[in-house]
């Protein structure tokens, strides 16, 4: 697998000069709690191509960070985004809480306890 | 001017299986746009899987994520714990994964067909596909133990060993079934009242499915050749067993079911093969190390790319654990789909698109 470090200033353009849609497939967004505030974000995507390679996006950011959203170069990572936001409490740009929770569900199950 | 009505369609309704819930905003009959709310069975099974249950454990855990495709979550599981504690499985093991990855997929694509056949209105061919999908999964009991939630992928290779027997009845029951997976095929091919639901009902174009990221039939029924089986030669050896990436080009309910049909033939060669083929040695491996660094696996589940990043810090209790499912992948093609076709043909573009709420909410 390909790692490409990244941080949330480049983020939209490191993934813009990346990804092309008929070459890439987006597997999903993640993210790792790293304690002490920290998280690990991570954007998985493969190839189309036979044989195909992975390459991964990474980069740590403050819990509170407000992170850039890929959607509007990457329609699919809506959901990915959607669903980090929900477990893991990330603050992801135009995105809000109630995808795979309630809205109204307090705190993050993933995310770790202080 | 056309009456815009909204729509609500789950996330309790006779079309759907699954607790999902569509707004659909219609103008007179025609869907324009369309809600999904995919929120209502989260488990924490992500939560428990890196708290409650040691590493060892966890493929028992994860095989509860799914009824229906557990097969897939335990064997993509084990791979990832197996790459974090740097471990080979016996080659055994490995052709009797596939074996029983086949033999689920055989199960799953005919329920999928048989609730095609349901929503378009075709009752009779509900109830012959249903009752022709019934050997596999009494043969996924009889290799595993369970109709379903077979926790037959442990960490290590599998839980239980092929006996000649059984073997014996998987060839006997494949023989009685390939005739009737004939019938089958020629009514959702031919049949003329089933081409009217079916038909240029919930397309995708190839672009599309590409830019939606659309995976598994709903993707290889738009023409993109995109199946997990074909680049994982390293973890499971499906070349050498009769693997055969199948794709149609219309996108649409029919494509999607000829699709899965013609994926039948190929989980039944693929079976045959492993019967005719299967390694001698152990089914598992005794290992002793604990998980270490970074992994992530692909499969091919039945509705498409199952995907598991897993971090273990050299404890029994992993770091964290990420279950990315097919029908998450399809949600954003799943919402576009609609658009554009009449209420009428909702049930049957949900029942072929094949959703999984289960695996996707975990």
């Amino acid at each position: 697998m390909k790692k490409i470090e990244t941080s949330l200033d480049k983020l939209h353009s490191d993934i813009s000069n990346f990804y092309k849609f008929d070459l890439h497939h987006f597997i999903v967004m993640n993210a790792v709690d790293l304690g002490n505030e920290k998280m690990e974000l991570q954007w998985f995507f493969c190839d189309y191509a036979h044989p195909c390679e992975t390459t991964m996006f990474q980069t740590v950011a403050g819990s509170n960070d407000l992170i850039p959203s890929i959607k509007d170069i990457v329609h699919p990572a809506w959901v990915g985004e959607a669903e980090l936001v929900d477990l893991l409490g990330l603050n992801i740009e135009n995105t809000s809480k109630g995808f795979v929770l309630e809205a109204d569900f307090d705190g993050a199950p993933l995310k770790k306890k202080k | 001017m056309a009456t815009r009505y909204d729509i609500p369609v789950g996330s309790q309704h006779i079309s759907l299986l699954e607790p999902l819930h569509f707004k659909l905003v219609t103008e007179n009959e025609k869907i324009v746009d369309v809600e999904a709310n995919v929120g209502y069975v989260h488990r924490g099974i992500e939560n428990a899987c890196t708290s409650k249950f040691k590493f060892r454990q966890v493929s028992f855990v994860v095989g509860r994520v799914c009824g229906l495709c557990s097969i897939s979550h335990t064997t993509a599981y084990s791979q990832v714990a197996e790459k974090l504690i740097k471990a080979e499985i016996p080659l055994r093991a490995k052709y009797l994964r596939m074996l029983v990855i086949e033999l689920d997929r055989i199960h799953s694509h005919l329920l999928c067909l048989s609730h095609v056949a349901e929503n378009s209105g075709f009752e009779a061919l509900f109830m012959k596909t249903m009752k022709d999908r019934e050997f596999s999964m009494e043969l996924l009991e009889a290799v595993t133990g369970n109709r379903v939630q077979f926790d037959y992928s442990i960490v290590g290779g599998v839980a239980r060993d092929l006996k000649p027997e059984v073997a014996k009845e998987i060839q006997q029951k494949l023989n009685t079934f390939k005739p009737k997976l004939d019938d089958i095929m020629d009514t959702f091919k031919n049949n003329w009242s089933l081409s009217l639901k079916n038909k240029g009902i919930g397309s995708v174009t190839r672009e599309n499915a590409m830019k939606l990221g659309a995976v598994g039939p709903l993707a290889r029924a738009a023409g993109l050749a995109i199946d997990v089986r074909n680049e994982t030669e390293d973890l499971l050896p499906w070349k050498q067993v009769g693997f055969e990436l199948i794709t149609e080009t219309a996108g649409d309910v029919h494509a999607r079911n000829l699709v899965r049909l013609r994926e039948l033939y190929v989980s039944i060669k693929i079976i045959e093969n492993i019967l005719n083929g299967l390694p001698e040695g152990p089914i598992v491996q005794e290992l002793k190390t604990l998980p270490e660094g970074d992994a992530t696996v692909r499969i091919e589940a039945p509705r498409g790319e199952l995907f598991y990043f897993a971090r273990g810090n050299k404890t029994q209790i992993l770091e964290r654990l990420k279950i990315k499912a097919p029908t998450f992948s399809n949600i954003p093609a799943f919402v576009e789909i609609f658009k554009g076709n009449e209420y009428a043909s909702v049930p049957a573009i949900i029942a072929s698109y094949d959703p999984c709420l289960s695996c996707t909410a975990r």
